[in-house]
């Protein structure tokens, strides 16, 4: 069965806000943060999005599970772009070493002021983003799913398999649990050690296999129900929630088109740019 | 011709094979039901039932593309053939098999207003036609609930809604009582006599043969290897058909069988006296949220030879009770203890030694190439050499009567045999201590009683079984633990905790034929018997 993200509905200002407002500003503000690196400007953006965290009356201990897979993620890229010194060349052209040393007696191994500018910034804006992100299935009602995406303008049908694409991550989840623990009750585990790499994604096999082949034939059930209840029958569908654009919901757009086109604009002038502290640089 | 229009469905020499079958799953079928006709529609797993359901609501050959359909079919007088299935389903509404793979919607409101809102009905005749059948099927409290988080019997009513409220004329209702609790089942029954009084036609595929016999069907269908066996009056229907292959009311199962001669009871386990117990489950506290405790306070002992039914109504704790055996769950406060080690220090594979646990979902488990590389999975894990394994596995596949299927893969078979795959699967690993969460659900008669009677006579030291069927409780069990809201609140033999009624409504059971009958003569037998050991008494 189809299963939504953890939603607790509350009377906050976020919530309050129209949801199509709401992703509108959250898109402005992305493309707008992608444009800067500016450390100072990151964690104001930071500070922005943990506001509206705040605000949202969210707390670590409902979004632990959304932090505990994407904080290593972010953290294994930003830790492997800082050492390789890949990833920046874009944001820095000069470097300043500040530690180094020789791998192996052939490689030399640098860290500059630049590579750790540039992996704080990187983290930052990450977490930002990531932030901004998990506001949207904490915070938006999933009955609205739909209906806001159609309002955004997508056509009905798109707007209708997006609602359901965007509550198959939960889904998904929930059916690997389970087949988790119905194939540990066999005696399986995930940690077996020995084989080759061959071996160790055979070993995945017992739940790759029943949550891919579940989730094909339950997309396929939902077809079926879908299409048992006249889905595509006509142009053009009815959406029994509807969503109405208040004044504030007017002021949260302008200003994230407004926040979107300074950032570009400064970023054409060339502002925004890697910003790596007096302190930080050799002598 | 004028009466065939008359008809609200017309099935002539209807034949069907699918494209990637040898064989047909429906050859030859013709019946006609009239408006407001009820017709009960049973035959074991995998005789045709659902492959029917699909040609009558369009989904063959509109979704199951490339078989070889024959014979016509006209509803309400129509010939569906040039109709869209969005046309159709205005025509027949279909409640699937599981009602999770047919809410499409977070939340009841969404869901029942899905079908109208693809027809583009404007919104406030929407909302008003969900209020009203919301209203008439008295779940008006469930309109702004998650989906997701509703009750097996409240799901089975919103999947009802969502095709009422597109006002079909003919219902088709494929196992609609398969995961409820008796109390639920009887409800939908009495909403689906309702229905059919009301003036719409049913069709009401059901395993549960007894219970849909209380509503009075006004026909009955039974299918046999694709085939149409029996079609007419209910009373015809019960001579008919095998007392072995469909669940009879036991007074015409023993009659039945004074006919044609009893086989022999099913062996039933005697308890053991001073053991030492297997598993003990001391003040067990558990809840998946910290504010929302699921079991309260639960102690038990668990005994070699023991042979326990659990039952209890839907959303009671029972399967949160069982998976604490096998330590997929861990009590809040609380332990349980496995042959004397504490749940919380061995894993779940370590405790798979000692408790086999067969899920109720199999497509969670099925993954092999095969059946037999299927059931060899589990065993091979505990570490048994392969002439063991190659012997369990034999023996598990001869219990669940699936020698034929042994090298085809198990995600090719019906539901029905998945899930014997499933139990099969636990079989081969030899615990000592067998649990199944609702085994028989979705199973016909026979194959359920083949291998229930094959599986108390395993060398397992003891076996727990969830189910909401007395029936099975009496047929096989030795001890019987009712759970209801989180407590266990009657744990004894079948006749000590089966014989008080007003606890059994408590616990939203309904007492059954094979029930009563046990009741009336437990003076004399002084314990419950099986069916075909009360062929001799009655």
């Amino acid at each position: 069965m189809i299963v939504t993200w953890s939603y607790k509905d509350r009377d906050t200002i976020i919530q309050r806000l129209d949801p199509r407002a709401r992703l509108i500003f959250m898109f402005c503000a992305i493309i707008a943060i992608i444009q800067v690196w500016d450390f100072r400007i990151l964690v104001a953006w930071l500070g922005v999005a943990l506001g509206a965290f705040f605000l949202a009356r969210l707390t670590w201990q409902e979004t632990r599970r959304f932090w505990m897979v994407v904080l290593p993620i972010i953290t294994m890229l930003v830790t492997i772009t800082a050492l390789t010194g890949r990833g920046g060349e874009e944001a820095y052209k000069v470097t300043h070493p500040i530690w180094s040393t020789v791998l192996f007696g052939r490689f030399t191994f640098t860290i500059s002021a630049e590579q750790l500018a540039f992996a704080a910034s990187q983290f930052v804006r990450m977490v930002t983003m990531a932030t901004f992100g998990l506001l949207v299935p904490f915070t938006i009602h999933p009955a609205q799913y739909g209906v806001t995406f159609r309002g955004l303008g997508m056509s009905d049908k798109f707007a209708v398999a997006t609602d359901l694409a965007f509550r198959l991550v939960p889904t998904v989840a929930k059916d690997f649990q389970v087949t988790l623990d119905a194939q540990r009750a066999r005696g399986y585990e995930l940690e077996r050690k020995g084989g080759g790499l061959f071996q160790q994604i055979r070993n995945l096999a017992p739940l790759i296999v029943p949550v891919t082949i579940g989730t094909i034939l339950s997309g396929e059930d939902i077809i079926d129900a879908m299409d048992l209840r006249a889905f595509g029958a006509k142009p053009k569908r009815t959406w029994v929630i509807e969503l109405k654009y208040e004044p504030r919901d007017y002021v949260l757009i302008a200003a994230g088109i407004i926040v979107l086109v300074v950032t570009t604009v400064a970023n054409v002038l060339g502002y925004g740019n890697l910003w790596v502290p007096g302190w930080l640089l050799p002598g | 011709m004028d009466d065939i229009r008359m008809n609200a469905l017309d099935v002539q020499h209807l034949s069907y094979r699918y494209r990637t079958r040898q064989d047909f799953a429906l050859r030859d079928i013709s019946f006609d039901v009239q408006p407001g006709e009820l017709v009960l529609v049973a035959g074991a797993s995998g005789c045709g039932k659902t492959t029917l359901m699909r040609c009558i609501n369009g989904l063959i050959p509109r979704s199951y593309k490339g078989g070889e359909l024959s014979g016509e079919i006209r509803i309400l007088g129509q010939d569906p053939t040039p109709l869209k299935l969005a046309d159709i389903s205005q025509m027949v509404g279909t409640v699937l098999q599981d009602p999770e793979r047919q809410i499409v919607g977070a939340y009841v409101l969404n869901d029942v207003a899905f079908g109208l809102e693809n027809l583009a009905v404007p919104r406030e005749e929407i909302l008003r036609r969900v209020d009203k059948v919301l209203d008439y099927l008295e779940i008006s409290h469930l309109r702004d609930r998650e989906t997701y988080a509703l009750s097996g019997g409240e799901k089975q009513k919103v999947a009802i809604a969502d095709v009422l409220v597109m006002e079909p004329d003919i219902l088709v209702l494929d196992e609609p009582l398969a995961n409820l609790d008796p109390a639920s089942a009887e409800e939908a029954l009495v909403l689906i006599r309702q229905l059919a009084d009301s003036g719409k036609s049913i069709l009401l595929i059901e395993h549960r043969v007894e219970s849909v016999l209380s509503i009075r069907p006004d026909k009955a269908l039974f299918l046999e290897e694709g085939e149409l066996v029996y079609y007419g009056e209910i009373d015809g229907f019960l001579e008919a058909v095998n007392p072995f292959d469909v669940k009879l009311p036991a007074e015409v199962a023993i009659a039945r069988m004074k006919e044609r001669g009893a086989p022999p009871p099913p062996p039933k386990r005697a308890r053991q006296e001073n053991v030492d117990p297997l598993v003990v489950m001391e003040n067990v506290r558990f809840g998946y949220v910290p504010e929302r405790e699921v079991l309260h306070d639960v102690s038990l002992e668990i005994y070699p030879g023991d042979v326990i039914a659990v039952l209890g109504p839907n959303g009671a704790g029972k399967t949160t009770l069982v998976r604490h055996l096998i330590g997929l769950e861990k009590p809040t406060s609380g332990r349980v203890l496995l042959e004397g080690r504490d749940t919380r220090d061995i894993t779940v594979a370590q405790a798979a030694h000692t408790v086999g646990f067969v899920f109720q979902n199999p497509s969670h488990m099925l993954f092999a190439p095969t059946v037999w590389e299927e059931l060899a999975f589990g065993p091979r894990n505990l570490g048994f050499d392969e002439v063991r394994v190659a012997r369990n596995v034999q023996r598990s596949l001869e219990i669940m009567d699936l020698t034929e299927f042994a090298d085809i893969s198990p995600l090719a078979l019906s539901y029905g045999q998945q899930r014997r795959v499933g139990i099969g699967a636990v079989l081969a690993m030899e615990s000592k201590i067998l649990v199944m969460d609702e085994p028989t659900a979705g199973q016909d008669y026979r194959h359920y009683t083949q291998f229930m009677n094959a599986i108390v006579q395993m060398p397992v030291e003891a076996i727990v079984f969830i189910t909401h069927d007395i029936d099975l409780a009496i047929q096989y069990a030795n001890r019987v633990i009712l759970v209801h809201d989180g407590r266990v609140v009657a744990d004894g033999a079948p006749e000590e905790v089966l014989a008080d009624e007003e606890r059994l409504e408590q616990c939203r059971l309904r007492p059954t034929s094979l029930l009563r009958l046990n009741l009336m003569h437990v003076e004399h037998t002084g314990t419950f018997l099986p069916l075909e050991a009360l062929v001799g008494v009655v």
